[in-house]
């Protein structure tokens, strides 16, 4: 019973760090346009928009967090296995990766605006001095906690994976769950808060994107206090939750049925999630209209 | 320059700089660790081209995805070539180039015949990245542990209490060390022609960026290597790859000032004209 108690209570902690690295993950990831919206940040200029925001083309969102994040996990290893404290080990090795994240910030930014030359976009040099250093505070967080967590997993719950593997499969997730519940807020949303609500993206606005803020010019920077309202803490319950259950199910079901317990328990989750996703969507069709009526109207 | 010229420089400097690991063995120290960190930047830097040329046949979001297969395909080949010791260690850096070699021309084969992608020049593009991938891997291994024979790499040893015990997972392969690395490397590769994708791309700033990425991959796993080598051959990795980093990265600022359409700082939007 201690023992159960003692795992529930290491997923709880897990679960909550996982929270905030979503969160930190899709805020950094919506301040530098990585991902989904930098298609359109990218557009922008070639449809003679020019702009002031932030690219950051580093792959998608999941392979890249899934570098940092083992990065991460495999410096704190190296560090511990000369005998580091962990936490400090955790802090250093997820500071050598945040190092690492700026660099291929600055390196992607430069490229992608320097390739625009023919469409007159020119390198705003101070966007990657204020910019840069804001993700890479932000992506600190989303390493640490991830690490963190990772750490928990071995440590605590006896994990049989090493810390970098588990680096590796846990960031691949934190990107990926980032990716897909924060980034279209920012992406579909924000990037076209000027068009008209629910039209969805029509070819003819292609590339015109939001530039101008309240006062003066959009900055990227603004990108960051928005996401922080509601793409980001949705990001980051979604995350929270996938390890919060992921490690709840093993620890509650790994006894029954030599493990497959878990396996089944697994199941049923997933399978109860699929229920919730289409009566949500069943609602939203419901409540919104249907899409094939807009389009018509918009037309 | 062609690219056929840049795969004879990537794959001949990183087959050499493979073999320089070796004064490792034959001297009994663990200073020349780094060459292997070199021989991942020849190959790297080759890779890139690779991937600009594969790539223009209309792969967009195919980019970081090519970095994931030949990085993929190529950990197989290396752990494999590692893995044979009839012929001696000296045989394992051009088997592990033959052994990817077969293995991305199958893999080519399928995705092209089989998947039907229809690429012209997808199964040698395949072959070679997936010789990038293991080169690069047995690279960085080679530098992270001053060695590249498999039965080191499952070896580790763990101190308790001042006393040094043999544990297979404060190894190289046994503690995901290996992981890094992939990671590493797969982002590495693609990262250069994935950044400076666009009209205006030009050649030697994407090779540019290439070498710095390589040496970014190599500065982490200089750190990473703490857990295997002595401090003084961990120093010694740290600074060239150091150095290394830093020229390429002030060097690759210099080539994209040199290519962008303005360089402004602190300036508002410059709208167009007829916009």
């Amino acid at each position: 019973m201690e023992e159960l108690l003692f795992g529930i209570g290491i997923s709880a902690v897990a679960g909550a760090l996982a929270t905030v690295s979503g969160a930190a993950e899709d805020t950094e990831s919506d301040i530098g346009s990585q991902g989904d919206p930098n298609s359109q940040v990218q557009l922008a200029p070639q449809m003679g928009y020019i702009h002031r925001i932030y690219s950051k083309a580093i792959s998608g969102e999941p392979p890249a967090y899934g570098l940092w994040c083992t990065l991460g996990a495999g410096l704190a290893w190296a560090l511990m296995a000369i005998n580091y404290n962990p936490v400090l080990a955790i802090v250093l090795g997820s500071a050598i990766a945040v190092f690492v994240q700026g660099v291929y910030a600055t390196t992607a930014y430069l490229g992608r605006t320097a390739s625009l030359a023919k469409f007159e976009q020119p390198v705003y040099i101070d966007l990657i001095k204020s910019v840069t250093t804001v993700t890479m505070a932000h992506a600190f967080i989303a390493i640490f906690t991830c690490v963190s967590m990772c750490f928990l997993m071995v440590n605590a719950l006896g994990h049989p994976f090493p810390l970098p593997l588990l680096g590796i499969v846990w960031g691949i997730a934190l990107g990926a769950a980032g990716s897909a519940t924060g980034n279209p807020f920012y992406g579909k949303e924000r990037q076209y808060q000027s068009q008209k609500f629910g039209a969805g993206v029509p070819i003819s606005a292609s590339g015109n994107i939001v530039r101008y803020a309240e006062a003066g010019q959009r900055s990227s920077l603004d990108n960051g206090w928005f996401t922080s309202k509601m793409g980001g803490p949705a990001s980051g319950v979604c995350f929270g939750l996938i390890v919060f259950l992921e490690l709840w199910r093993t620890i509650f079901f790994e006894s029954f049925a030599a493990g497959w317990g878990a396996v089944v328990a697994g199941i049923v989750l997933i399978i109860i999630f699929m229920i919730i996703d289409r009566m949500v969507e069943k609602w939203a069709r419901k409540t919104y209209g249907p899409y094939t009526e807009e389009k018509e109207a918009t037309a | 320059m062609s690219h056929n010229k840049v795969l004879g420089i990537g794959l001949i400097g990183a087959i050499i700089c493979m073999y320089l690991t070796y004064l490792n063995t034959l001297l009994g120290v663990q200073y020349f660790s780094f060459f292997g960190g070199i021989a991942a930047v020849f190959a790297l830097w080759w890779g890139t081209d690779t991937i600009k040329h594969l790539c223009s046949y209309g792969l967009g979001t195919g980019v970081p995805s090519a970095g994931m297969i030949a990085l993929g395909s190529g950990v197989i080949a290396m752990i494999l070539a590692t893995k044979v010791n009839t012929f001696g260690p000296l045989v394992i850096p051009v088997l592990c180039v033959v052994i990817a070699a077969i293995l991305g021309a199958i893999i080519g084969y399928v995705a092209n015949n089989i998947v039907n992608m229809n690429i012209p020049v997808m199964v040698v593009s395949i072959a070679e990245l997936c010789i990038v991938g293991a080169v690069t891997v047995l690279g960085l291994t080679a530098m992270a542990t001053g060695t590249f024979v498999f039965t080191d790499l499952i070896a580790g040893t763990a101190t308790f209490f001042g006393i040094p015990v043999t544990n297979y997972a404060a190894s190289y392969l046994g503690g995901g060390a290996i992981a890094v690395v992939f990671m590493l490397g797969a982002i590495a590769v693609q990262h250069a022609f994935n950044a400076c994708l666009g009209p205006n791309e030009s050649q030697d700033r994407t090779l540019m960026l290439a070498a710095e990425c390589g040496f970014i991959s190599m500065f982490c796993v200089s750190i990473m290597s703490v857990a295997f080598l002595s401090l003084s051959a961990v120093l010694v990795s740290f600074l060239v790859s150091l150095i290394g980093w830093v020229y390429t990265y002030k060097k690759y600022f210099v080539l994209s000032k040199r290519d962008a359409f303005m360089w402004l700082d602190a300036k508002p939007i410059r709208e167009k004209e007829e916009a």
